[in-house]
Formats: C-alpha cells, sequence, structure tokens
C-alpha cells in the first residue's frame, strides 16, 4: 500500500486536464503510441467534442520512480462541470491527493476554486500545476503568484509544463509520488468501498468504479450495497489499465471496478458502499446523496410516431446516467412526450445532444424550468415542475423558487456590468475577494429560474468570455411569483406557459408576444398572440391573415419544379404543432429561451 | 450566338423529323409555341423554316394558334410583317411595365414608346390576337404606379393579359439588390392588393380571368382568346418540346432536352435514336405514373380559375370521382373559402385565387 498513489486531476473546462492525462498514460506506457488515440479518459464523442470530461474514469498506471521502485498510480478522472459537483465530490473522495492544473494563460477560474474547495474539504493533498506554457500568451510567473496567493504553495515550487508539447510533465509523476500520500486503511477489517462513478456494459451490466478503503473484495465474493441493501454476486472484478483487466483481489487503498451484472446505474448509485454481506462494515462510507434534478424540460418527438424510440432512448441513456430522470407528459400543443429531470441547463443539453446524435431523434425541448414548491390555501405542498400545472392563483397562499448561491470569477474589468447582470436576474450580492491581483471572486444568491435561462451565454459576452461561474444549491424562498400564459388564437398553449416574478411578467409578457409574432407565421386568418397574468392580458398582437401565396406561372417545363417546392412548402407545414386551428413552428416552442436583453 | 442560328435550326428540324417521323401517322397538332429565350431574335426566315418542317411532319391544323413571344425592343415592322406572313398568328410581348424606373430594375432593354410601336405595326401586319405581360408586385411599386401600368395596357386593346406577380430568382441581379439592400424586397401584401383591383378592372373591361395569372378577351363567335398552348398545360394534355432544354409531355413520359446550345446540336447532329416518344436530344426521362398524373392534373387544373378541374372530365380520365378521391381536403378548403365544389367542377373561389399554393399543395403527396 506504501507504493499506491490515488490521485485526480481537477481544472476548469479547458486547461488541459485531458491532455495531462494523455501525456502520463504514455510516459508509463500504460498505453502505446500506436493505440494511442487522443484523450482517451473522454471516452464519449460529445465530450471530446465540447471539451469536458462528463463521466469520470479511473486509470491504473505502473511508474518506476527517481527512487528505482514501482509505484501504482490510480488516476481518477472527474467531470468538469457545475452540474456534476456530486460526482465530483465523490472522485475526490476516492483520493488522496489532486493535481489542480491551471492554465498559463487564463490563470484561475471559477471552476478551478470550486473544485479547489471540493478538494480540500475531502481534505486531499494539492499540487498545483501551470500547464499551457508553450502559448506566447503564457504568464507562468503571474498565474504562480496567484496559486501562492490563494493556496500558499511557494509559488517557485509550482511545476510549469506543457502537456500538449511534452514539456516537464515527468517532473509530475514525480510529484505525485512525492507529494501525494499512500492511501491508509485496513485490509483486515470489514470492506467499505466507495462508489465513486459506474457506466452500463452491455455484457456485465453495471460496472461500478470503486476505491477499497478498508477490507478486501476477493474474486467470486458477493458484495452489498449499503444504502439499497441489494446483494449482488459480481461477473467479475478487475482494474482499468486502461482497459477493464479482471484481477482476482482488490484490498484497501485499490482502485477498480466490480462489474455487478445490475441492470441499471441506478440500482448502483454513485456515493453507495461495498461492504461484505458476510462480514458487513458497521457503516456506510460518509457523503452518500441520491442526486437530485434541478432543472426541469419537456422532450418531445417532432413527429409523434417517432415517440416509442424517444422512449428507448431515454431509457438507455438512464442506464448510465443515473441523475436523468423521465415521465410521460402531455401537451396540447405537442402532443405525446416526456418530462424529464436534470442535474442542471448543461446535463440537459447533453442529452439533447446525444438523442439527436446518437440517437438520431428529431425533437422539440421545451423552455426548461426549476421545480417550485407551491403552498396551497389549505396549508398542502404541491411541487410543481412544469408552469402549466401551477394551480388557480386563488388556491394558491405561496409559492416558493429553488435559490443557488452563485460565484462568479473575473477580471476587475467586469465587474460593473455583472452585477448589472446580476440586478437584472433578481441576484443579490453577498461578497467578493480578490484571490489574486486584478481578479475579484464575486459571490451572489440568485433564483435557479435566472440561472438556466441563458445566463451562461450573457455573462460570457459581457465579459468577452473571461468570467467563469459556479453554483450550489441554497435553499427555497418565497418568492412573489405569477404565472405567464400565452395564448394563441385564444387558446392556452400549455407549452409556453412560465412562472415569473410578478414584476417582470409585464415585460416577458410583451417580449415573449414580440418574439411569437416574429415566428409564428401568417395563417389563413389573423392569429392573435396574448400574455396573461393574473387573469389579464398583459400584452398582445396580431398575425395578420396571408393575403397571397400563390406561385405567379407554371408552364409546361415547370410542372415538375413547381411540384417539388410545393411539396417543400407542405413538408414545413407538417412540421409544425397546431393549437386549436393555429400552426405554430417547432422553434416557438423555445422563444422563450431567446428573449433578449435589452 | 448569332452565329449559332442556322446550325440551331438545322438541329431543331431534325430532332422534329426525327420525333415526328416515328410517331407512327401524323400527329393532330392544334398549337405551336416559339418561347423561351427570346424567339424574336430568330430570323423571320428560320421561323418559317421551322414552321414548314412542322408542317410537313405533324398535322398541323389550318385554324391553329400559332405564338411567338416577342421582347418589344428587338420587333420591327418589317419582321412582323414577315412573320405573320410565316403564319405565325399570335404574339405574346413582354410590356412588363409603363415605367422607366420598373423596366430599368427588371433589366429590360425596351421603353414603353416600344410596346407601343410593337403593338400597332404588329396590328398593321395583321395580327388577330395579341398578348402582353405585366409584372406587378415590383418593390417601390405603389397601388397607384400599378394602375398606369395596367390602364396603358388596357388603351392598346389587346386580346390577352398576362399579370406576373414578382418572383425574385436566385441568382438574378434583382435578388442581390434585395439581398444587399440596394432594393427592397417585394411585399406581399401589396402585391395581393395589386392583383386584386387588376381582377376588378378587368372584368369590369370585359376581360375573362381564366388563369390565375392570365385574362383574355371574349371572342365575339364564343369563348374567348385564352392561349390553347397554355390550356394545353393547364389541362395536362400532351404537348411535344423541340429544342435546347425544352420539356414535352407524353406517353406518361416528361422528357427534358440536353440544355446546353452545343450538347443538344451535336445531339441531333449525331441523330441516335432513342424509342420513341424520346427524341436524339432527349436527356432526362420522367415515368409519370397515375398517381402522379392525378397530383399534376390538379395542381395545373386549378389554376384555370373559369373552368377548374371538371367532374366529369376527371372521372372520364381517371375512373373514380374526384370528390370521393379527396373528400377531406376538399371539405377543409371549402371550409376555408378557397375553393368550390360545384355540380360540374372543382375551381378556386376568388379568395383562393390569392392562396392557390395552399390548394394545390393539399393535393400533393397524400395527407
Amino acid at each position: 500500500m506504501e507504493h499506491i498513489r490515488n490521485f485526480c486531476i481537477i481544472a476548469h473546462v479547458d486547461h488541459g486536464k485531458s491532455t495531462l492525462a494523455d501525456r502520463l498514460l504514455q510516459l508509463t506506457g500504460t498505453i502505446s503510441e500506436r493505440d494511442m488515440m487522443n484523450q482517451v479518459l473522454d471516452s464519449m464523442d460529445l465530450e471530446r467534442e465540447k471539451g469536458v470530461t462528463i463521466k469520470a474514469s479511473a486509470v491504473r498506471m505502473v511508474y518506476t520512480a527517481q527512487d528505482g521502485l514501482d509505484y501504482e498510480l490510480n488516476l481518477i478522472d472527474t467531470p468538469g462541470h457545475v452540474d456534476f459537483n456530486y460526482e465530483v465530490s465523490r472522485a475526490l473522495a476516492a483520493c488522496e491527493g489532486a493535481l489542480l492544473i491551471v492554465d498559463a494563460t487564463q490563470g484561475i477560474e471559477a471552476q478551478t476554486l470550486a473544485n479547489l474547495y471540493l478538494a480540500l474539504e475531502s481534505d486531499l493533498v494539492i499540487v498545483p500545476v501551470i500547464n499551457k506554457i508553450d502559448l506566447p500568451s503564457a504568464r507562468p510567473d503571474e498565474v504562480a503568484q496567484e496559486l501562492e496567493n490563494l493556496m500558499g504553495y511557494p509559488a517557485e515550487e509550482i511545476v510549469r509544463i506543457s502537456a500538449k508539447e511534452g514539456i516537464n510533465v515527468a517532473q509530475v509523476l514525480e510529484l505525485v509520488v512525492n507529494k501525494v500520500p499512500p492511501p491508509k486503511g485496513n485490509a483486515s477489517e470489514p470492506l467499505r468501498a466507495l462508489i465513486f462513478d459506474s457506466h452500463y456494459d452491455s455484457y456485465k451490466g453495471v460496472i461500478a468504479y470503486v476505491r477499497v478503503n478498508e477490507g478486501e473484495i476477493r474474486s467470486g465474493d458477493s458484495v452489498k450495497l449499503m444504502v439499497t441493501g441489494a446483494v449482488v454476486k459480481p461477473v467479475e472484478i478487475g482494474v482499468f489499465s486502461p482497459g477493464m483487466r479482471p484481477v482476482d483481489a482488490l484490498r484497501a487503498g485499490d482502485v477498480g471496478y466490480v462489474a455487478t451484472g445490475l441492470k441499471t446505474v441506478a440500482e448502483c448509485r454513485v456515493g453507495d458502499t461495498f461492504t461484505n454481506p458476510q462480514r458487513p462494515a458497521a457503516a456506510a462510507l460518509p457523503g452518500y446523496r441520491k442526486a437530485k434534478p434541478m432543472v426541469f424540460a419537456g422532450i418531445y418527438p417532432t413527429e409523434g410516431e417517432d415517440y416509442p424510440d424517444l422512449r428507448d432512448a431515454l431509457d438507455k441513456l438512464q442506464l448510465n446516467d443515473a441523475s436523468l430522470v423521465f415521465e410521460p407528459e402531455t401537451s396540447q400543443a405537442l402532443n405525446f412526450g416526456f418530462r424529464c429531470g436534470f442535474l442542471g441547463l448543461f446535463h440537459m443539453e447533453i442529452i439533447q445532444e446525444r438523442l439527436e446524435r446518437e440517437y438520431d431523434l428529431d425533437i422539440v425541448v421545451t423552455a426548461p424550468s426549476v421545480e417550485y414548491e407551491v403552498i396551497m390555501t389549505d396549508g398542502e405542498v404541491l411541487r410543481v415542475d412544469s408552469p402549466a400545472q401551477l394551480p388557480d392563483e386563488s388556491l394558491i397562499s405561496e409559492i416558493r423558487e429553488p435559490w443557488m448561491a452563485l460565484q462568479i470569477f473575473s477580471p476587475t474589468d467586469y465587474f460593473g456590468t455583472i452585477m448589472d447582470l446580476i440586478s437584472k436576474r433578481r441576484g443579490v450580492f453577498v461578497s467578493q475577494e480578490h484571490p489574486a491581483p486584478n481578479r475579484v471572486q464575486l459571490n451572489f444568491e440568485i433564483p435557479l429560474s435566472e440561472l438556466i435561462v441563458d445566463f451562461f451565454d450573457a455573462l460570457k459576452s459581457r465579459s468577452r468570455g473571461y468570467a467563469s461561474m459556479d453554483y450550489q444549491f441554497l435553499e427555497y424562498r418565497p418568492g412573489n411569483l405569477v404565472k405567464l400564459e400565452v395564448l394563441v388564437g385564444g387558446e392556452a398553449v400549455d407549452a409556453l406557459a412560465a412562472i415569473v416574478h410578478k414584476e417582470n411578467a409585464y415585460h416577458k409578457g410583451q417580449a415573449l408576444v414580440s418574439k411569437l409574432k416574429e415566428l409564428i407565421p401568417r395563417q389563413l386568418f389573423d392569429v392573435a398572440i396574448q400574455a396573461s397574468s393574473g387573469g389579464r392580458i398583459i400584452s398582445r398582437a396580431n398575425v395578420k391573415a396571408v393575403r397571397k401565396d400563390v406561385l405567379a406561372k407554371c408552364y409546361g417545363g415547370d410542372i415538375t419544379r413547381k411540384k417539388k417546392l410545393l411539396e417543400k412548402q407542405k413538408r414545413g407545414k407538417r412540421r409544425m404543432k397546431m393549437v386549436g386551428s393555429v400552426e405554430i413552428p417547432q422553434d416557438a416552442f423555445m422563444a422563450v429561451l431567446r428573449l433578449e436583453e435589452e | 450566338m448569332m452565329l449559332h442560328i442556322p446550325a440551331y435550326v438545322e438541329a431543331l428540324t431534325r430532332e422534329m423529323r426525327s420525333v415526328g417521323g416515328r410517331s407512327g401517322q401524323k400527329v393532330r397538332v392544334h398549337t405551336l409555341f416559339f418561347g423561351g429565350g427570346t424567339p424574336s431574335l430568330l430570323p423571320p426566315k428560320s421561323v418559317e423554316r421551322i414552321l414548314t418542317t412542322a408542317r410537313e411532319v405533324f398535322a398541323v391544323q389550318p385554324e391553329a394558334e400559332i405564338t411567338l413571344e416577342a421582347n418589344p425592343g428587338t420587333v420591327s415592322r418589317e419582321g412582323l410583317a414577315a412573320l405573320r406572313a410565316a403564319g405565325v398568328n399570335r404574339l405574346s410581348m413582354g410590356m412588363q411595365s409603363a415605367h422607366a424606373e420598373d423596366l430599368q430594375l427588371l433589366q429590360r432593354g425596351h421603353t414603353a414608346e416600344d410596346v407601343r410601336q410593337a403593338v400597332r405595326w404588329a396590328r398593321e401586319a395583321g395580327f388577330e390576337n395579341l398578348s402582353l405581360d405585366l409584372i406587378f408586385g415590383l418593390p417601390r411599386l405603389s397601388l397607384e404606379r400599378w394602375k398606369i401600368t395596367l390602364e396603358e395596357a388596357l388603351a392598346l386593346d389587346v386580346e390577352h393579359l398576362s399579370l406576373y406577380s414578382l418572383i425574385v430568382e436566385e441568382g438574378t441581379p434583382l435578388a442581390r439588390w434585395v439581398e444587399t439592400g440596394k432594393v427592397e424586397a417585394p411585399d406581399e401584401d401589396s402585391a395581393a392588393e395589386q392583383y386584386e383591383w387588376a381582377m376588378e378592372r378587368l372584368e369590369a373591361a370585359g376581360y375573362v380571368h381564366y388563369e390565375i395569372s392570365n385574362w383574355a378577351r371574349r371572342r365575339a363567335q364564343g369563348g374567348h382568346w385564352g392561349s390553347l398552348h397554355n390550356l394545353q398545360y393547364w389541362r395536362n394534355q400532351p404537348y411535344y418540346g423541340f429544342g435546347a432544354g425544352a420539356h414535352g409531355s407524353l406517353n406518361g413520359l416528361r422528357l427534358v432536352n440536353a440544355a446546353e446550345m452545343a450538347e443538344y446540336i451535336t445531339r441531333c447532329a449525331a441523330g441516335e435514336s432513342q424509342a420513341y416518344p424520346r427524341g436524339p436530344a432527349t436527356v432526362e426521362v420522367l415515368e409519370i405514373d397515375r398517381e402522379t398524373e392525378i397530383e399534376e392534373t390538379l395542381m395545373v387544373g386549378l389554376r384555370l380559375t373559369d373552368e377548374g378541374v371538371g367532374r366529369q372530365a376527371f372521372w372520364a380520365r381517371f375512373g373514380e370521382a374526384l370528390e370521393d378521391r379527396y373528400p377531406r381536403q376538399i371539405e377543409q378548403l371549402t371550409r376555408e373559402g378557397l375553393v368550390e365544389l360545384t355540380d360540374d367542377r372543382l375551381r378556386l373561389t376568388r379568395r383562393g385565387r390569392l392562396l392557390g399554393n395552399r390548394v394545390f399543395s393539399a393535393f400533393l403527396g397524400g395527407d
């Protein structure tokens, strides 16, 4: 156990975590040059494209250090996005140390800090690494100073590398051996192994990624999940090197996998603890939490006939993603679909893209909503995640919405514009810190509903891409909230309803109506678009009836071409959704997402 | 271009002989139409030669309608007389507008005076069947200015008028101007207003609105001066197409000729014979199955705002009743006020004339 090092790499998106991981795998000969596929750890195409890691992995490397001894280095990858904070915290709990990668040009960013704090909470030894020193705009001295100010690590001792060019990467491995402590834990105690990640394998069922804290798992042993109480007989146990390689035993300090044979990752949740049913541990490892969806949206097939395919696709995604929840939902405008719950907006985008790309589905995603707590006049508490389901106002005594703690990290130049954005979004300033020169960390409290619609993009554009953010759930707070309904041709369109702050209702209603006026094509009759709140019409517009739609010419040589034109026009119409007798194009349902800030 | 003419006419007559020669007995032909491009650039001698060939190869009827499309800027008194003498008896001229700015926008080389003169010369030459093309819905064209154009055309006292709503075709200079904002995009509401006004004005002037974009004077002996040739298209009846890029439709096939002049000439010269009704220059053949034929019959037939699609004729041609085949579509379009089903026909309502695409597409591609 003295020769085991369990560590992870934490970094802001794009600071080069995956590239460094690749280099470490190469240097230790874990993967040959020939097999080198860039960024092995990110096995999903989407991750590679977005430059982020969605699922963690764990790879065992054998490294011969300068002291001449062989070390077993377990590199545990962590997701790089704020929506996956809980997963990050579990991956960190499986380690004794962390490499904190900071881009030599960008410096410290919000996620760097958020992850750093998480790592400190897990009592990890932090080894800072400055990456991308090969870039002309690199300013490693300044960044080293920022890091010293932040964590007290002497600037001159911070290793400076270029993972891309392979500069000083070997030093990183030495640091891991020398700075990261070996795992503690007694192999003779009752088994406790932390599940810090999982994926579904069609042959071996759910593969649980584990860190054995105490005791051991031997091949052929049954294991018990301490939270769910389920006992399973593993198909096999092993380590990733980097492919799955079966082993006879995983002992205290080891990182590896347990192929459970279970059918869904929901049966084997991240954070749960394996023990031995014959000789169970007294208590599970601390920190288990069931991931709770925070953001909800309807997902509907464009063509009704794709409904079963959409359900199958969601089922399959859920095999691998316990935090995705969904249930059937019916909308008068969009017909049959699913109400889906996500960890955050980013998680939602990933699911949407995977449905479109991997499952080749045409889908409509409605505007996202948070989950509201609605206190009825009779004292009953409803949880509402779809604005259309909000009961009649007269029956409601209070609506509570989730508030988040928000940290924004930015060059000081953008202080003013960020404060302005926050105040427009009903945010409240809490405090500020200056962890580095010319850099400010602003702490706010803000309703989640204000964060999920276009907030990140607005922040990026206001700060020219320099500001970064992180957020965590705080609490439910009562708000002066009202339902904003949209009526098209006199009929309320459920998929366009929103819950908004009373003060914003008028303004949002107006913006929504004018956006819809642009998006709804002219029909055979005038179409009234109205926004209503509290039983009052607060905004209206009229899409005038189409007066002329006819091909001026059609002679002998034209017939085939003109027919194709008409068929195309007809296909376009068919993709629209009928509300009453009004045809509404699909993108109108996303209109609320694109209400420009003025 | 001029250099090609003799070779082109040679190729054209070869093509006609090749196809006509393989048609079995001489096919009866009621109309001939010189159109596409600027046929008025063709020397009258060439026109005569083509007509002579047509008469040799086909049974061209003595009363056949023989139309030539003419650009008012390219005709002469003598030329028109020669065309008439060669047998052309109908001229279709692109007047487009009475306003110089509009003509400039459309890049037409002629003037309003050219049009007046061309009509005068045509009458002198003995043409009794003249048609003028006008364009409405032009950028910056107000209703008032459109009225001036139409009144000017009416004053020329012609048998037939085609009124086309401007289409900004991709790749044209106008499309580029609209794109770059040099010219305002045409406004469909103004176009609708201009069209509606024209419908009333022309009705008052005694013209029959027989197709979406076409009006004709009544003939003294009954019927009207509607283009018999174009009626052939709209009734989805067969026709031959000769020349580079020409389309034909017969025996359940739609045929397309090579569009490139050089290729067309080479192919006709080689004279390679493909099975009738294909000609030596046929490069594309589309088979028209029954479904397609029904759809196309409705798509083009409903353009005939007066005669529409006859219920008897439909039954006779397809062996089923129109209203049995499309009960849902007819019911909905009737409810929307776009079509009317009378005892003998299905046709567009007055409102439907402006919203024809909604009607045509309802009958396309199933549901």
